[in-house]
């Protein structure tokens, strides 16, 4: 991607709307934008989601491929997570190979998912030693407007939710739902104009700082942590947004599980 | 970089004399581009419309405005292109030893050079008195034939912005902030205690407090909101 | 083209396999501003077909090389997202989907003003999500309206439909069996005012009558299709 212009005007803006407990898009401090979640919207995919944070959209597709086991598990399947992020969704994301930036928001991503072990790698096995059963997720940003983050962590796991395990078109058995023991949900906190807040929009991102991911699973364990970009933070900081995601992780689980 | 939905001012006809988007006559269909028009009888044409083979047609999405002898479209939505003595509203996103490279929404960035910029500068001095992220309210001076542009801060009133914030605000929502004869601009300056400056190019600057800041910006959603829930047929 | 001359396509009413007649088009949505952030864009459903089309610019044409002194230069991709197929698409590098985002410069170059915008580039960025034959025809179609979306001025939108053969009845807008067991493919792009072409390829087996009479298909079903674009742009008009 090419690094957009920050201008001083936005920076100082931010910095004095923080001072007075504002946002600027008029959000408080610790508010989501209008969240907006479908599932099984890909015909194509064996499981699929899309999320709508704001102005923020992205796709999450599940599918799945055969695949012989490593030779040091042979009684398991795998998941792959891969993240793109195209010129599609913004006018500085451009053509060619994956930058750092989609790098890492697919490996956060796929963190967050994978140490949760809300996929038993176990149950994926087929014929141990010879076929076992690839999950693939791909999620595709269409509009980047920020916290792209939150909206694929969430958007990959109510895929992986409604996902069908298509073992009738590879002659294995019956379709059966892919099973997931727990649901971890990551909630993403950008430092603007000095302080933390909860789902930065795109201008927030641009005149913000450091950034912190948290991924918590259905009894508040903590599953993955990122920290990224230039930053600073205290540990009381980090205990305030910790308190904040163990209570919005709850809401938006209750929203996957609704679905 | 906002959320809401922007156009900007686009000179698109090759012929220096017309303008963008005009002012004035009448508004009426909506058309797309490729649409016919009729033929040509000899009256002038304006942005958005070509004649080809004796018939007229519609090159962009928009309403079809009569204005005398011309016509032209009015598009929904469109890049900005520099137009000589526009005021403009740009950040600085680079420079040399004697010139800065300007961002002013448009396909390509401006030219400031040493000479045209705030007070005296002294070679390789450029960064010290304006410096990448800055933002200036500044003229377009001239613009050649491949829309590159050189712009200037000589002039009353232009200055680097050093307070405030500046907003989007798409050109057909103008005409309504400002109002008849500037009545409502006006009135919001008073209302809101900001200072105001509306630019040509989608952009305006608002200084004052935050109260009054934010009190714009919520003028602003509104007309937006407006805009967008019922289609007005009328002038901008 | 697999030329699957035995399978049965068209029962003995004439209806192909989804319960169409020959000339009938599969159900075509067309939505514009689907990417908020894009200066236009485009989403259309067409059959299990679903592409977004986002378009970014006039801009700076990087790098320098790409630029060109005298017009603006479109800049297009084509892309199949991975859960578009039924078995997945591995992404990165794809010949296919090189050819193709050549082809569908080639047809907008035709029709955009570039000469208005020198030196500068037009992004236009065409996702396939879900896939089921005729993905370019989409492709290229919401590419127009996204173009038109985003205020580039053109002399006309480009409508582009396949049509083909199977079991020797020439048939209008393939779906995936026909595509795959039928034993022609011929895709055009149309500009709806002029009737004139800006788009065409062909594979398959098709003698110089079916050669006319897919060829009228398309140019038929572009009307119909045109009728579709202009509604959704004149309805999503909000001034």
């Amino acid at each position: 991607m090419t690094i957009p212009l920050v201008p001083k005007l936005l920076r100082a803006h931010l910095r004095e709307l923080a001072i007075n407990e504002s946002r600027i898009d008029g959000r408080q401090r610790w508010e989501g934008r209008e969240l907006d979640v479908e599932s099984g919207v890909l015909p194509r995919a064996e499981g699929s989601a899309r999320v709508r944070m704001g102005d923020t959209i992205v796709f999450a597709g599940a599918k799945f491929q055969i695949m012989q086991p490593y030779s040091d598990r042979p009684n398991q399947g795998g998941l792959m997570c891969s993240a793109e992020v195209r010129p599609v969704a913004g006018r500085h994301w451009e053509a060619g190979p994956p930058s750092p930036e989609s790098i890492e928001l697919g490996r956060v991503v796929d963190r967050g998912i994978r140490e949760s072990g809300c996929i038993d790698v176990d149950s994926l096995c087929i014929i141990p030693g010879e076929k076992a059963w690839q999950v693939i997720l791909d999620l595709f940003a269409i509009s980047d407007d920020g916290n792209l983050f939150d909206a694929f962590a969430l958007a990959g796991i109510v895929a992986l939710r409604n996902a069908i395990v298509p073992a009738e078109r590879f002659d294995i058995g019956e379709d059966y739902p892919l099973e997931l023991s727990k649901t971890p949900i990551m909630c993403s906190y950008h430092k603007v104009g000095g302080r933390f807040v909860y789902d930065a929009c795109g201008r927030e991102e641009l005149g913000g700082d450091e950034r912190i991911h948290i991924t918590l699973g259905d009894d508040d364990h903590v599953h993955s942590l990122q920290k990224g970009l230039k930053g600073i933070f205290s540990p009381n900081e980090f205990t305030e947004i910790m308190g904040h995601a163990q209570d919005r992780t709850k809401e938006l689980r209750k929203i996957v599980d609704s679905l | 970089m906002n959320s809401r939905p922007v156009a900007r001012l686009d000179n698109m006809s090759k012929r220096n004399t017309a303008g963008g988007p005009q002012r004035g006559g009448q508004a009426q269909l909506f058309v797309v581009p490729g649409e016919d028009l009729g033929e040509s009888k000899g009256q002038d044409i304006g942005h958005g419309v070509i004649a080809i083979e004796g018939r007229l047609r519609a090159i962009k999405q928009g309403r079809l405005r009569q204005k005398g002898s011309t016509l032209s479209v009015d598009p929904t939505y469109t890049r900005y292109i520099p137009r000589p003595s526009d005021l403009v509203i740009g950040y600085i996103e680079g420079c040399t030893n004697n010139i800065w490279f300007v961002e002013l929404g448009a396909p390509f960035n401006a030219i400031l050079p040493m000479s045209l910029g705030p007070g005296k500068v002294e070679f390789g001095g450029t960064r010290s008195v304006m410096d990448i992220g800055d933002c200036i309210l500044c003229r377009v001076q001239e613009v050649e034939e491949t829309h590159s542009s050189v712009v200037t801060m000589k002039g009353l009133g232009l200055r680097k912005i050093r307070s405030g914030v500046i907003e989007e605000i798409s050109p057909h929502l103008i005409g309504r902030l400002i109002g008849k004869g500037g009545d409502s601009l006006r009135r919001l300056k008073e209302e809101t205690e900001c200072r105001i400056v509306v630019a040509d190019n989608g952009r305006m600057w608002v200084d004052g407090n935050l109260d009054g800041i934010l009190r714009v910006r919520n003028i602003l959603d509104e007309l937006s909101e407006g805009s967008n829930s019922n289609s007005s047929g009328g002038e901008a | 083209m697999g030329g699957y001359g035995d399978v049965q396509m068209i029962d003995e009413n004439g209806l192909r396999v989804d319960g169409r007649g020959p000339s009938d088009l599969r159900e075509i949505s067309i939505e514009t501003g689907v990417v908020p952030v894009a200066d236009g864009s485009c989403r259309m459903k067409w059959g299990t077909n679903e592409a977004i089309v986002a378009v970014y610019g006039p801009m700076e044409a990087h790098p320098r090389k790409i630029q060109r002194q005298d017009r603006a230069v479109l800049d297009v991709a084509y892309n199949m997202a991975p859960f578009s197929t039924t078995d997945r698409m591995r992404p990165g590098f794809n010949r296919r989907s090189r050819e193709i985002s050549k082809v569908t410069k080639d047809a907008l170059e035709s029709v955009v003003l570039l000469e208005l915008y020198p030196r500068s580039k037009i992004r236009i960025s065409i996702e396939i999500v879900s896939a089921e034959a005729g993905t370019r025809c989409v492709g290229l179609t919401a590419a127009s309206v996204a173009l038109a979306d985003a205020g580039i001025p053109m002399t006309d939108m480009v409508v582009s439909v396949a049509s083909g053969k199977v079991n020797d009845v020439v048939i209008c807008d393939l779906n995936k069996e026909e595509d795959n067991y039928g034993e022609a493919d011929l895709p055009m792009g149309i500009l709806p005012n002029s009737g004139e072409l800006v788009f065409l390829q062909m594979d398959g087996d098709l003698s110089q009558e079916e050669f006319n009479q897919a060829w009228q298909l398309n140019m038929d079903a572009a009307q119909a299709i045109h009728e579709k674009m202009v509604e959704s742009l004149k309805g999503g008009d909000s001034q």
